[in-house]
């Protein structure tokens, strides 16, 4: 320490530090609301331990379900273009279907 | 209850994702979907079946020829309904079209990769011959 002043300044700055904390009226019902989340969030936790091989089962099947008509409704949706486009490519080639057109 | 609910939300979003991830992943390119979209014959040959810029233009190429041919055909069996000609001389003009498509097709195909060509032809050989099969169209063309 180099400097003598440095203690007692820091007494002076102790002495004279006042803390005033805002009042917050709703303190107490936050406090707990915030202990009855976490109880919230332990009891889901728990109940999905207990119930894990409904929960996982059907948890694999909605995946395996979305997967299905996810991949189902894209392909679907993609052959039904291509179809309908290929039609048009055959007959724009197809004499048969020109003297339709006609 | 809650909890039950929570669960089921959870399974339910689980659902969601996992159709909106295949969704995405089952998609064609994005090429092929535009050219899908928009109908556009030419960029659904280019996308769909990875031509190259030099396979492109000769298929483009092809094509444009093979219009001349058809045109030919298609007033060949135009003039042979408008004179009445006997239903087996139209049947032969249409089988003469018929199998020059079919060579036009198989000679795009030739010109696609090794892999892509039966693809293509797969796509659209069944389209050529089904179209007898839909009640002969070209029947509806009276003089």
């Amino acid at each position: 320490m180099k400097s003598t002043d440095s203690p007692k300044s820091l007494q002076n700055t102790l002495t004279n530090w006042q803390v005033n904390p805002t009042r917050e009226p709703a303190f107490r019902g936050l406090v707990w609301q915030k202990i009855a989340e976490r109880r919230d969030d332990a009891a889901w936790i728990g109940f999905l331990r207990t119930h894990a091989i409904p929960a996982g089962g059907l948890l694999a099947l909605a995946l395996v379900v979305g997967a299905w008509s996810g991949h189902w409704q894209a392909r679907a949706q993609a052959q039904e273009q291509r179809d309908a486009l290929v039609t048009d490519y055959v007959h724009s080639l197809d004499a048969r279907a020109m003297l339709v057109q006609r | 209850m809650k909890n039950l609910l929570l669960t089921a939300v959870l399974i339910m979003a689980a659902c969601g994702l996992s159709y909106g991830v295949f969704y995405t992943a089952s998609r064609d390119p994005k090429a092929v979907r535009e050219a899908l979209a928009d109908r556009d014959a030419m960029a659904w040959l280019r996308s769909d079946f990875k031509l190259t810029d030099a396979q492109f233009a000769a298929i483009k190429r092809l094509h444009e020829d093979y219009h001349v041919e058809c045109s030919a055909h298609c007033a060949a069996i135009l003039d042979a309904r408008e004179h009445h000609a006997p239903a087996p001389e139209i049947a032969r003009l249409e089988e003469v079209c018929e199998r020059s498509m079919t060579e036009h097709f198989k000679k795009v195909a030739a010109l696609m990769s090794p892999e892509e060509g039966p693809r293509y032809l797969a796509v659209v050989l069944p389209k050529v011959a089904d179209y007898d099969h839909h009640g002969a169209p070209s029947l509806q063309v009276r003089p």
